[in-house]
């Protein structure tokens, strides 16, 4: 993460205001902070979203697009099911440190946590929907994330953004046809739809998960870290969470220190808590990007930009 | 793979290789006869470790400060540190842990199958063995901890096994450490937790967690695939309880070195 350098009596206030269980902007150690969601803003890919967590100028910011692609099935992949390729690049305007490879390593954490989560039946999607036609062709939803800003809580904002964008992703109709080549076997072809109205979403998509970045400070944790705050934390643990409240994936980060099992057991006693409650959150957002109009708020330049 | 990523360490295949697929039907991988090594379900396999092969009495420059090999029914792993000693990235504070892991071309069943998650896999490694070292006693240098996987068996499995050996080898090379971290793997069968699944036996969902028995911290924690909560902490709760045998382990091949 961005080196933030705090000075010791500041990392003290953090610490042990946590452990009271104050934070420095006023939340409580399960409160996370406003979340900013826009979907369909990329014309050139299937789905997008964009997601700020914090208020303007001071929060992290992340964009996802989708690209759908057909591959073509190679012998040794599975036969019937598609797939999903996550890729994370932290851009340079998040922060100076991410100029040339300095970004390198964050990228690669970044991209197996998402590909952890997406990538496979524990996403929820269907992954053989996916498949056109079996050992021939099948369907790569590229899932691409850009990072435009990081203020703390990276991994929550790329997963409700990738999460937005997988459910705004529509694909276009695939029609397959077998038919009769000279020696009368049956060859399967199939035709892309090429018809801007006639695309479905992908099915699945209402069982991707979300997740919940737990910081531990001190003897206690907090959701959703501020910079400051992730610059004291020792230790983090991600943990994902299906709408039916099963656990998709965990993943402990920081190389300071580890957890007692009891304070593990009651990190994951309060993802699923907190994941609760914010599925019902993120569909109010997401419905309300969805009707979101361009011409509601003043213009300060174009749609994208306007309302981050 | 087709068009996966050039790996430049090595000298590659032609670009469209692919494992031969067998027309026999491969052995029967459910365990409603038990399993196939006749372990029970909680049982890790045999562990042999060793400390110190590597050591050189001639040199003391270039050569590692500690080494370990370790073997867990096929899976056999060799790891190196290098450390204390000056690096590049130095923080005034504490040492800098890095691991960098990789397997041998020949280690896994598909040849192409290695290059893909190696980088991912050293830093987990290294936020997972981090926390056990006292880092604050090296300001300024670098630690560093090279594992080469010789042959692989089980994708988590392998895991835990490089976390052990790194855990060896930093004991071996004298670096001052809170406690060795011993790890170990599940897969879930059906509604069952099984310990230490091998390539045949692993499973969608899969769970790894490292260990620090005097410490009593869980320094790493890996879920693969999608389970409910109880699930999980029956899990958690199952490995760290053998866990604290491979620590035994692990610590025995410690006093072994030593004789």
């Amino acid at each position: 993460m961005t080196s933030l350098i705090l000075s010791p009596s500041e990392q003290d206030f953090i610490t042990r205001g946590v452990e009271k269980g104050f934070r420095a902007d006023g939340r409580g150690s399960l409160d996370r902070r406003e979340v900013t969601l826009r979907t369909n803003m990329i014309s050139q890919a299937n789905g997008s979203a964009r997601c700020r967590i914090g208020h303007l100028g001071l929060g992290t910011d992340v964009l996802v697009g989708i690209k759908a692609e057909v591959n073509t099935w190679s012998p040794g992949e599975p036969e019937s099911s598609g797939s999903i390729v996550c890729n994370v690049e932290c851009s340079p305007s998040a922060a100076q440190e991410f100029e040339g490879r300095g970004a390198e390593d964050l990228n690669v954490e970044l991209t197996q946590t998402l590909d952890r989560m997406f990538n496979g039946p524990q996403s929820g999607i269907d992954m053989s929907k996916l498949c056109i036609i079996p050992k021939q062709a099948y369907w790569v939803l590229h899932v691409d994330a850009l990072v435009l800003d990081v203020k703390g809580g990276i991994v929550d904002a790329l997963v409700w953004a990738t999460r937005a964008a997988l459910l705004s992703t529509k694909l276009p109709r695939v029609v397959v046809e077998s038919v009769a080549d000279e020696d009368g076997n049956l060859q399967s072809e199939f035709d892309v739809v090429d018809d801007a109205e006639d695309q479905v979403a992908i099915e699945g998509v209402e069982n991707l998960p979300l997740s919940v970045t737990f910081n531990q400070i001190g003897k206690r944790f907090v959701i959703d870290a501020s910079e400051q705050e992730e610059a004291v934390t020792q230790a983090s643990l991600t943990v994902a969470v299906s709408p039916q409240l099963e656990i998709c994936a965990v993943q402990k980060g920081g190389f300071l220190r580890g957890f007692p099992p009891s304070l593990l057991s009651e990190i994951m006693q309060a993802a699923r808590r907190v994941a609760r409650d914010e599925f019902p959150k993120f569909k109010e957002l997401y419905v309300a990007a969805a009707s979101y109009q361009a011409g509601d708020e003043p213009s300060t330049g174009s749609t994208f930009l306007g309302a981050f | 793979m087709s068009g996966a990523v050039q790996d430049r360490r090595r000298i590659n295949g032609p670009g469209r290789s692919v494992e031969p697929i067998y027309t026999t039907t491969p052995l029967d991988a459910s365990l409603a006869k038990g399993r196939s090594d006749g372990r029970g379900l909680d049982h890790m396999r045999p562990i042999y470790a060793k400390a110190g092969p590597i050591a050189s009495t001639a040199q003391t420059t270039g050569s590692a400060s500690g080494s370990a090999f370790y073997e867990q029914g096929s899976i056999r792993i060799s790891c190196a540190v290098y450390g204390p000693r000056s690096g590049r990235k130095t923080n005034a504070r504490r040492a800098h842990f890095e691991c960098d892991f990789q397997y041998a071309p020949f280690a896994c069943s598909s040849r192409t199958h290695t290059q893909t998650d190696e980088h991912e896999i050293s830093l987990f490694l290294s936020n997972t063995v981090g926390p056990a070292i006292r880092l604050d006693s090296y300001p300024k240098s670098s630690i560093d901890a090279y594992v080469t996987v010789i042959e692989s068996d089980g994708k988590m499995a392998t895991l835990a096994a490089a976390i052990n050996c790194i855990s060896l080898a930093l004991a071996d090379a004298g670096i001052e450490m809170y406690d060795t971290v011993a790890a170990c793997s599940m897969g879930l069968r059906g509604s069952q937790w099984v310990v230490d699944c091998t390539q045949m036996e692993e499973a969608e969902c899969s769970m790894l967690v490292a260990y620090m028995p005097s410490v009593d911290e869980v320094t790493g924690v890996l879920q693969n695939g999608k389970t409910s909560l109880e699930m999980h902490e029956q899990a958690v709760q199952a490995c760290t309880n053998v866990c604290v045998r491979v620590y035994a382990v692990i610590c025995r091949a410690l006093q072994a070195s030593l004789e």
